[in-house]
């Protein structure tokens, strides 16, 4: 039978608005009755666990949907899209153009937008950050929880709905809040009836299945309807019940999987209810599930490191979650390894074999270097700084204690470009920032580095009050029933995460462009301050033609010394820029209420994106062209080889942030042939105090993209003979001959 | 104390064991005709042509203090590896007084050094460096007449300088450049594992396949490259010479 059009969208917005002025958790609990299982995707061919995504274009969700919601969100193009469509009724029209009016009050994002003062409203004015330019902007989101796993795979859902009740039981008596709870004992209602909805669902596929594949689905639909009544027993139980949370409670982030099935596949690979192959083969199946939901930026699964009670048997299934990373090509899982000197050296070696056949994972984490950093960027115990997480794109928290969503980015290189104008973006001619004088009327660097700084620290204190409005309105719309249940300390408080559940409430500030000013800043100060080779005027003028006609200025800007070649110049300017913003991001937690507020700085496209907003730039960059990586040199501006690289790198304190990303790429040839220097090197490089590598081995892809741009791939080294040589200074005909080579 | 370079390249992974720091010393006394470095002929810095047009510059002179602030930044790396500091070039023997106060200076530090060398600098030169050099990395190029033919220079003193190193104890890797149909003759496979067989202590004598990379450079130096014609050997010639050395006896001999 056809579906109503939108009608999954219908009933939510009918829940909604029935309990629109009940408790938020009560509200909150009818919505996910509603949401479920219509926003269960079908159980795939292939699939050994059961649970995937359909999201409607309206509904709860603890994260993020689209670019700028969360929460109660709605997805404004989905909405145009069915309106657009000709068969429809005058009054399903009608209906679904009210529930989209509806909505665009009533979303989360909305809200926390209203709430702006007029002076923040003028800082961002806008959320477009992908479209527009500007220097910060908001990011609506609540993203990057990790809840309790191994309580809830210990507990499984009747244990833990005793607990809630007794919660209750307790609020009740003492004037608690009760309906919080039991919102969340409908909570796991929802969640017991996606059991149900699969184990149906699995029987009817069977019914038409092979005998091997029915044989499966049994399996599955047993499992599933096991879990509504016990808690697991087996590995496999285990997965399906943290899948199927993850999945209905759209929690995209893994937690400690190592920690907290270890000690369910050592048991069953050791009473031989399962052998390694076929908990290979349920890994792989999980994984290929995680690859599917296609998160984007998430999909962590965190393994090793120091804070494992049970590290013989995380061990072992450290060591089958890189298998199935190695023998499951997709993007996701992000699946991260944290190490330290004295852990089982097995763990580091599989990794490398990983990491050589070209697989970006696992992501390398240094304890030795993070324990101590979080400690401090975070002010936490040692104890509570060992349980640190990366989530998404590499922003630390603690393992279901803290909580530190990304909600805002600002674009440094844009920021020095406003000072640089007196105020004035170029790109658009308006004023957006304060007006501290523009570069003709610096007559020191040290004044222009004031003025950048001063800049800097006005568009933070607002970055730092978007946030704190963001929990606010989170804590007063949404309960966050899933979360809420396997968050520290939200149960014993008789709270929701952000009404003052979650122990400690952090935020996050993602920085882009930091390299590229650092690296402008040092040009400048050298060219323009120091030997007064380049006039402030001209070199005004060359960045607003985007170098047309002022090719000489920019051989000269991109002489200059660059951050990522162990220079003392160029990294001592990339530790200031580093340090002024750490600092004046994590001093924000004397002025707002959050428990830290901290810089992180990563990698997804930002910097593309952003960068195709922001003009020519004083290190010879380009206007429209993407700003570097992470906290990376720039492309091709790393000319002193890998150590030199790597000892820039670990200039940059990471003990103020909550995360940076190190990208390295390495020939296939460091694996196999100098996998002994290889390792060497990564060890010297942790020694030194390298905080994480995410490591490419570079392909032929590579090599080719090289010789279309040589410019960008400057770092390239590759064996020619009895010698090395950098691959864009060879010959056209020496770079095929190379290029033809197998590569191994 | 100041001397002629023409690159440091750290990282360096081929120059000896573990990660190295190679500092490339400009100026020759070898005219070698298949040479991948034209740019290290010359005592002085030249006019290098890149290949849009512009020029650089290549050749600097720089003070021990330089060399040694670069070489010391990546002292972890050789800790962690086994590594050091390997001069080469050009001849660094060439410029003996630079190197033989760049070589105490490592050697003061704690570092591994290895020395890369033709061969061809006075014998006092080479008794001056010993104490302080772990490893040579030295060149053995072509036997007889061929040896001036091809490179300028006798080999006479060569061979009395390698005597006398290893003699003197010496750790020495021999290292021979093999150009198809130019100085793998027969003659010249057997004189190398005569010397096998005459030095025994030898560490291993490793195969330095011909690239024509340097015809480019030459072209970019603006000079004519001496042997223009020769395409790079294929897989199956080196395992052919592997093959003759092997069969002549040779057991220590790897590609390099
Ligand atoms: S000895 Fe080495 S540097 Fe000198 S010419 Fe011969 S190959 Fe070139």
């Amino acid at each position: 039978m056809a579906e109503r059009v939108f009608h999954r969208e219908r009933e939510f917005t009918k829940a909604y608005k029935q309990h629109m002025h009940d408790h938020i958790a009560i509200r909150e609990a009818a919505c996910l009755r509603a949401q479920y299982p219509g926003a269960l995707g079908p159980i795939e061919p292939g699939d050994l666990f059961a649970g995937r995504v359909r999201p409607a274009a309206v509904g709860f969700s603890p994260d993020e949907w689209g670019q700028t919601a969360f929460g109660y969100y709605h997805l404004p193009d989905r909405f145009r899209e069915v309106l657009q469509r000709p068969d429809l009724s005058p009054e399903d029209r009608a209906e679904i153009e009210e529930m989209l009016e509806f909505w665009s009050r009533e979303n989360t994002s909305s809200k926390v937008r209203a709430r702006y003062s007029p002076e923040m409203a003028k800082v961002m004015p806008s959320d477009n950050w992908m479209n527009e330019p500007g220097m910060v902007f908001p990011l609506y989101r609540l993203c990057g929880a990790y809840p309790n796993y191994g309580k809830l795979v210990t507990l499984g859902l009747p244990g833990l709905r005793r607990e809630v009740e007794q919660a209750r039981d307790r609020a009740r008596q003492t004037g608690g809040d009760a309906e919080l709870f039991t919102g969340m004992l409908i909570a796991l209602d929802v969640l017991a009836d996606a059991c149900q909805h699969y184990a149906d669902q699995a029987l009817e596929l069977a019914n038409s299945a092979d005998p091997e594949r029915r044989r499966e689905l049994g399996a599955m639909a047993d499992i599933l309807l096991k879990l509504k009544t016990e808690a697991p027993g087996t590995f496999r139980e285990a997965i399906q019940l943290m899948w199927i949370y993850s999945i209905v409670a759209d929690v995209r982030n893994y937690g400690r999987m190592d920690v907290y099935l270890g000690d369910f596949l050592a048991a069953d690979l050791d009473s031989g209810r399962l052998t390694e192959a076929e908990a290979l083969r349920l890994l792989q199946s999980l994984w290929q599930l995680m690859a599917d939901r296609n998160t984007r930026v998430h999909g962590r699964v965190i393994i090793g490191g120091k804070g494992r009670p049970n590290e013989a048997n995380a061990d072992r299934f450290a060591i089958l979650a890189m298998e199935a990373s190695r023998t499951v090509l997709e993007i996701e899982p992000q699946l991260s390894l944290r190490f330290y000197r004295g852990m089982n050296p097995a763990l580091m070696e599989k990794a490398l074999d990983v990491i050589g056949e070209g697989r970006t994972y696992p992501i390398l984490y240094n304890d030795d270097v993070n324990i101590p950093a979080v400690e401090h960027a975070f002010e936490l115990s040692q104890e509570e700084a060992e349980q640190y997480v990366p989530f998404g794109c590499g922003e630390y928290i603690i393992n279901h204690r803290s909580f530190g969503t990304p909600s805002g980015v600002i674009n440094l290189l844009k920021a020095l470009e406003v000072t640089l104008h007196n105020g004035i973006d170029p790109t658009t001619g308006k004023l957006v920032g304060l007006q501290l004088g523009g570069l003709e009327s610096f007559a020191t660097f040290d004044e222009l580095f004031a003025a950048y700084k001063q800049q800097v620290e006005y568009l933070v204190d607002f970055m730092a009050q978007q946030e704190e409005i963001e929990y606010q309105v989170a804590g007063e719309t949404m309960a966050n029933l899933y979360l809420s249940m396997l968050y520290d300390d939200c149960m014993e408080r008789g709270k929701g995460m952000f009404a003052g559940g979650v122990r400690y409430l952090g935020g996050t500030l993602e920085t882009y462009g930091n390299t590229n000013t650092a690296d402008s800043l040092t040009a400048i100060k050298q060219l323009v301050y120091e030997e007064g080779r380049i006039s402030p005027k001209e070199l005004l003028a060359a960045l607003d033609s985007d170098f047309e006609g002022y090719e000489h200025i920019r051989e000269l800007l991109l002489a200059a010394p660059k951050y990522g070649n162990d220079d003392p110049a160029a990294d001592g300017m990339a530790v200031k820029v580093h340090e002024h913003i750490c600092h004046t991001v994590r001093d924000q937690r004397k002025k707002t209420n959050l428990h830290s507020y901290l810089v992180v700085i990563i990698n997804n496209s930002a910097n593309t994106l952003m960068g195709r907003w922001t003009a020519a730039s004083a290190d010879g960059r380009k206007a429209r062209v993407s700003m570097a990586n992470g906290n990376n040199p720039t492309g091709g501006m790393d000319k002193k080889g890998v150590t030199a690289m790597l000892n820039s790198l670990v200039k940059l304190d990471p003990s103020i942030h909550a995360g940076a990303v190190q990208n390295m790429k390495f020939s296939p040839a460091m694996f196999s042939t100098h996998r002994d220097k290889l390792k060497a090197l990564l060890q010297a490089y942790f020694d030194n105090g390298g905080a994480q590598a995410m490591i490419t081995v570079v392909s032929r892809g590579d090599l080719e993209a090289a010789m279309q741009e040589p410019e960008k791939y400057q770092h390239i080294f590759v064996r020619v003979g009895g010698f090395s040589a950098r691959f864009v200074e060879l010959d056209r005909d020496v770079q095929l001959e190379i290029l033809s080579r197998t590569l191994y | 104390m100041q001397g002629m370079i023409f690159v440091i390249q750290r990282a360096s992974l081929h120059d000896g064991p573990g990660i190295r720091t190679t500092v490339f010393l400009k100026g020759c006394p070898l005219r070698c005709q298949w040479c991948h470095n034209p740019e290290s002929w010359s005592f002085e810095p030249e006019v290098f042509y890149n290949h849009d047009g512009t020029t650089k510059l290549v050749g600097k002179l720089v003070s021990v203090e330089e060399v040694m602030a670069e070489v010391l930044a990546d002292r972890a790396y050789y800790a962690s590896s086994g590594g050091g500091a390997t001069l080469s070039g050009g001849e660094p023997l060439a410029q003996s007084a630079f190197t033989l106060a760049l070589l105490k200076e490592c050697k003061a530090q704690g570092l591994h050094t290895c020395v890369e060398t033709c061969g061809h600098a006075a014998p006092e030169r080479f008794q001056a460096v010993l104490p302080y050099v772990d490893l040579f990395l030295y060149d053995y190029k072509a036997t007889g007449p061929d040896h001036r033919r091809y490179t300028g220079v006798s080999q006479e003193l060569i061979l009395a300088n390698l005597d006398a190193l290893y003699k003197a104890g010496a750790k020495i890797i021999l290292r021979c450049p093999l150009v198809p149909g130019i100085n793998d003759s027969s003659e010249h496979l057997r004189a190398i594992a005569r010397l096998e067989r005459e030095y025994p202590e030898l560490l291993a004598i490793e195969i330095m396949a011909y690239h024509n990379l340097g015809n480019d450079k030459a072209k970019r130096l603006r000079r004519k490259p001496a042997l223009p014609g020769i395409a790079n050997p294929p897989q199956s010639t080196v395992q052919a010479w592997l093959d003759v050395l092997a069969e002549l006896g040779c057991r220590k001999v790897r590609i390099g």
